[in-house]
């Protein structure tokens, strides 16, 4: 143990003298690196304070939770969250499911591929919602037990976070080393299946988080398909609750942004301990 | 061959689904397009999109993807690259991108509310920019414009942008980093040189994801600026999603037109992949 | 967090999560399945009517209706908010009345999204009972034949202008376009639509979203038309004087919502009366609230109510309309500050509490009211379809 830090430390002593230009610009570089995140979190807290001051509004120069509480207790509330919440995860599954498969074949093996899916994926874009609602509909025409149910707007979710799981998989993809991870596998042996389940998947961890993390914010905002086929997601609720109430639908926002961001720490610190514990699979 | 063969299969769940679910809507609508009410075929409706208005709408449309494609590409670069410096504080990462993950959807009346209230003419930073003596609504800025519209769209730009480019960003060996500064190289050189080539095919495929994201925007156009910025997704919400006018023909030549912009977009991102590819070289 | 190791074999955990997971996504996914499917068997979705339906009250009455009705067992209504025209409370009170629960979906959809949402539902258990649509669906809705007719026992005191002649929709609430003002920002409100151009009012007015599609904005351009020498065929004067308000800088494209109106980034909205009124209601005081009709150029309109072809709970839907109808759901309107179908009706009879009459602006403001007819309003949108972009927008 004490052998292996003071070997850490020479190695950056020694490396100290060479890296004087480095250092210097990682000092610079941090500098920059601190404007740019703090940039980032102006934008991104300055519209959601406005919003949470708004929200605290509970009658003239009154101020407080009131409408927190408000929103908290209706039934609404809970239920159309829970429902959207539970198609995300059903997306994220089905969409991971159908992907990452396609996604690593198109790279390591079937490279002319990759326009016509570039294309396929990036279609969700600019087919209106309705469209995709009701060409659905007709085809499932034959089984109304189906189109009765939820479970049908996971179908529709897979395609319009498609672009979104798409990109964030080609880009994973791209930034690891496809041949030769190929090739090592091949080279003892396993089949594609083999090499993309034991050795891709762990280095796309990220990748997947990302792909993960946009399609659960992707279908608890969506809201087109479910008004039209009348079922009660979360975008519903906050639809009727903007239309009718001022500080409530405020209150509304700030808790709905809060409550995905702490659903996807959970997936996030969840992952990690998969990954960690895969970490420690691979030392014994 | 017959491994070939089985890796070609692998890929008929995803064409077999993506058929059911998207390409057959989306044939749906284009021979919509080229149909009348009565159902015959004609080019009425597609020629109908070069009217003034709508080429103004795709006009504008097109120019407020790119601009927010590009500077929120760009500022989610920075952005990613800050949070993934090595030696940051660790609860810089899952912060940011679980945050990035959430503001990447947040739109529609609930952002456009939000940047009402920040920069509308009542807003907190209009009111606080007015103290200190600049009077943006004075100069002729206004939230509704062209500009209040684009810095509304980096909100959900940029952090889409963080979101995907970190993977790619996280792919750069620190090695490259020690072995280009051994060389003697500076900052500026070692990212031309070897760092952004090495993300530049994701760099292109993100912005074209945001470029799609921003075309495709139609909630937030809609709460905030629909009276004054022309934008197609909102007329074809008009002409198939409204109270007063149903006109699907018009609706499905306009989504038909839609299609033809993304697919040109690709198209362009094909022909800027393959450049960046020989440049890699 | 570098991935430089190529990483073996997964350890146990990896595995086993991604077992757990699908299976746990498959357990999910067949269960509801499987529970759709029971559902599907047991509440069956075609009408429980044997016969041909009822286009009016038979011999039997009200009794007869409500009986069959409550064996029924259901009633499911799209498209009616319960803070629009006091929906919420029409729904209780049907609900207590007759003990048959109501299942009310849609409700912010538009009419389009309703008329697809019934074609898309057809047969279904889900299936919309009825509707609340703007008169120019309904048509399209009867043109597709996704209505059945049926004439309410009041159906001779509703206006004419109204109803279908053959039953098959009828309006059962009308407003006006009103000014709606936040009195902590505005400090004197408008009091007809001149008063809009004083320049005090700079980016303060709005109106609820754009009138090529939303009801009540198209509602405003056609009462700033009425008021500025244009009639119920010529909507033009409208789209001017939207035109002026816009060069002036009064006039923002906001949309028209409590929280905007509230915030003040919309002091002065451009709105039905009822649901500026019923802002007003929601307030309470915060911030003041003040709605007034234009002095000159009164525009009304209604959105239309009527039984779904093949619905799954046919006897429900007309029970329903009965209610909506009756002297006791007009009022129930009233309360919700719009003004019932009835409404001359039931002050010829002396039904209408003064309590209640007193909670909307006066009947003199009411009294030079317009409505189109769907052949007018096709009209006025193909005017606006063209002119609205370049001249408002510019």
């Amino acid at each position: 143990m004490v052998a292996l830090r003071s070997a850490t430390r020479k190695r950056s002593r020694t490396g100290s003298g060479a890296r004087q230009p480095g250092q210097a610009g990682r000092r610079r570089m941090a500098g920059s690196s601190w404007f740019w995140l703090g940039f980032a979190a102006v934008y991104l807290l300055v519209p959601l304070y406005s919003t949470l001051q708004f929200s605290l509004q509970t009658g003239a120069h009154q101020y407080g939770l009131g409408w927190y509480g408000y929103i908290l207790r209706q039934p609404a509330f809970r239920q159309s969250f829970v429902l959207s919440l539970r198609l995300a995860l059903e997306t994220v599954a089905i969409s991971l499911l159908l992907m990452i498969p396609t996604v690593y074949l198109v790279h390591a093996w079937l490279p002319k591929l990759r326009p016509l899916m570039e294309f396929i994926c990036t279609l969700p874009f600019v087919v209106p919602p309705i469209a995709l609602a009701v060409g659905m509909i007709g085809l499932f025409q034959g089984a109304p037990a189906l189109i009765s149910s939820t479970q049908i707007l996971a179908f529709a979710y897979v395609i319009q976070a498609l672009p979104f799981t798409y990109r964030s998989l080609d880009a994973g993809m791209l930034s690891i080393d496809i041949s030769t991870l190929n090739d090592a596998a091949q080279s003892v042996g396993a089949s594609w299946r083999q090499t993309l389940w034991s050795v891709i998947l762990p280095n796309l961890r990220s990748a997947i988080l990302a792909s993960a993390f946009l399609t659960i914010a992707i279908v608890l905002g969506e809201y087109t398909i479910s008004s039209l086929l009348l079922f009660s997601t979360f975008a519903v609720y906050m639809q009727q609750i903007g239309t009718s109430q001022a500080y409530a639908a405020a209150a509304l926002a700030i808790l709905s942004f809060f409550l995905t961001w702490l659903a996807m720490l959970g997936i996030f610190f969840i992952s990690r301990r998969v990954g960690y514990r895969s970490a420690v699979g691979m030392t014994r | 061959m017959n491994r070939q063969a089985i890796r070609w299969l692998g890929t008929v769940p995803f064409f077999a689904y993506t058929a059911i679910f998207l390409l057959i809507p989306t044939g749906e609508i284009i021979v919509q397009a080229f149909r009348n009410p009565s159902g015959s075929f004609t080019f009425s409706n597609v020629r109908g999109l070069f009217d003034a208005q709508i080429l103004d709408a795709f006009e504008t449309t097109i120019k407020i993807s790119l601009i927010t494609a590009v500077l929120g590409g760009v500022l989610g670069l920075f952005v990613a690259q800050a949070a993934l410096r090595q030696g940051g504080p660790l609860w810089v990462r899952p912060v940011l991108t679980t945050f990035a993950g959430v503001a990447s959807n947040f739109a529609g009346i609930p952002l456009a509310f939000a940047f009402v209230a920040t920069l509308g003419s009542t807003g907190i930073v209009t009111q606080l920019l007015n103290s200190l003596g600049l009077h943006i609504y004075s100069h002729g800025f206004t939230i509704y414009g062209m500009i209040g519209l684009s810095v509304t769209y980096m909100y959900f730009q940029f952090p889409l942008m963080v979101l995907i480019i970190s993977p790619a960003l996280e792919g750069i060996r620190p090695q490259w980093r020690e072995a280009a500064v051994n060389a003697g190289a500076s900052s500026r050189q070692y990212w031309r040189l070897v760092g952004l080539p090495a993300i530049l095919p994701s760099l292109l495929g993100a912005m074209v994801l945001l470029f799609g994201n921003a075309f495709s925007a139609y909630a937030t156009p809609y709460a905030l600026s629909s009276g004054y910025i022309n934008i197609v997704p909102v007329l074809i919400g008009e002409a198939v999603n409204g109270d007063l006018s149903a006109d699907p023909q018009l609706g499905a030549s306009l989504a038909f037109g839609m299609i033809v912009v993304i697919a040109a977009a690709i198209a362009v991102y094909a022909v800027l992949q393959r450049k960046a590819a020989r440049w890699l070289r | 967090m570098s991935n430089n190791k190529v990483r073996p074999a997964a350890g146990l955990s990896r595995r086993e999560l991604l077992q757990r997971g699908s299976l746990g996504t498959a357990g999910v996914l067949s269960l509801g399945a499987l529970v759709t499917l029971l559902d599907a068997c047991s509440g069956s979705g075609s009408s429980a009517a044997s016969g041909p339906l009822p286009a009016a009250l038979g011999d039997g009455g009200m009794a007869e209706l409500v009986k069959k009705a409550k064996s029924e067992g259901r009633l499911n209504v799209l498209g009616v908010p319960p803070d629009w025209a006091n929906y919420g409370q029409q729904i209780s009170t049907y609900t207590s009345k007759y003990g048959i629960p109501i299942s009310s979906e849609g409700a912010d959809d538009s009419s389009a999204e309703e008329v697809q949402a019934i074609k898309s539902l057809k047969g279904q258990a889900r299936e919309p009972d009825t509707f609340d649509v703007s008169p120019t669906y309904a048509l399209l809705a009867q043109r597709q034949n996704l209505l059945d007719p049926y004439k309410v026992a009041t159906w001779d005191t509703i206006p004419d202008n109204m109803k279908d002649p053959a039953g098959h929709w009828a309006g059962p609430y009308w407003g006006a376009i009103s000014f709606g003002t936040n009195t902590n920002v505005v400090k004197e409100p408008p009091k007809d639509w001149d008063d809009l151009k004083n320049p005090a009012y700079k980016g303060m007015i709005a109106i609820d979203g754009d009138p090529r599609s939303a009801g009540d904005a198209f509602g405003a351009v056609f009462a700033a038309a009425l008021a500025h020498g244009g009639s119920l065929d010529n909507i033009e004067p409208g789209i001017e004087f939207f035109a002026e308000l816009k060069k002036l800088g009064n006039f923002i494209p906001a949309g028209v919502s409590p929280a905007n109106i509230a915030k003040g980034a919309t002091p002065i909205a451009v709105e039905w009366d009822y649901l500026n009124l019923g802002y007003k209601k929601e307030f309470k005081g915060n911030p003041g609230f003040e709605v007034t009709i234009p002095a000159t150029g009164v525009f009304g309109n209604f959105y239309c109510d009527g039984p779904t072809k093949n619905a799954p709970h046919p006897y429900n839907s007309r029970l329903w309309l009965e209610h909506l109808f009756s002297d006791e759901g007009q009022l129930t309107y009233l309360g919700g500050f719009s003004h019932p179908a009835r409404y001359q009706d039931l002050v010829k009879r002396n039904k209408i509490p003064a309590a209640l009459a007193a909670q909307l602006p006066p009947a003199s403001a009411y009294e030079s009211v317009q409505f189109p007819t769907v052949a007018q309003t096709d009209a006025a949108n193909k005017v606006l379809a063209e002119q609205w972009g370049p001249k408002v927008r510019g």
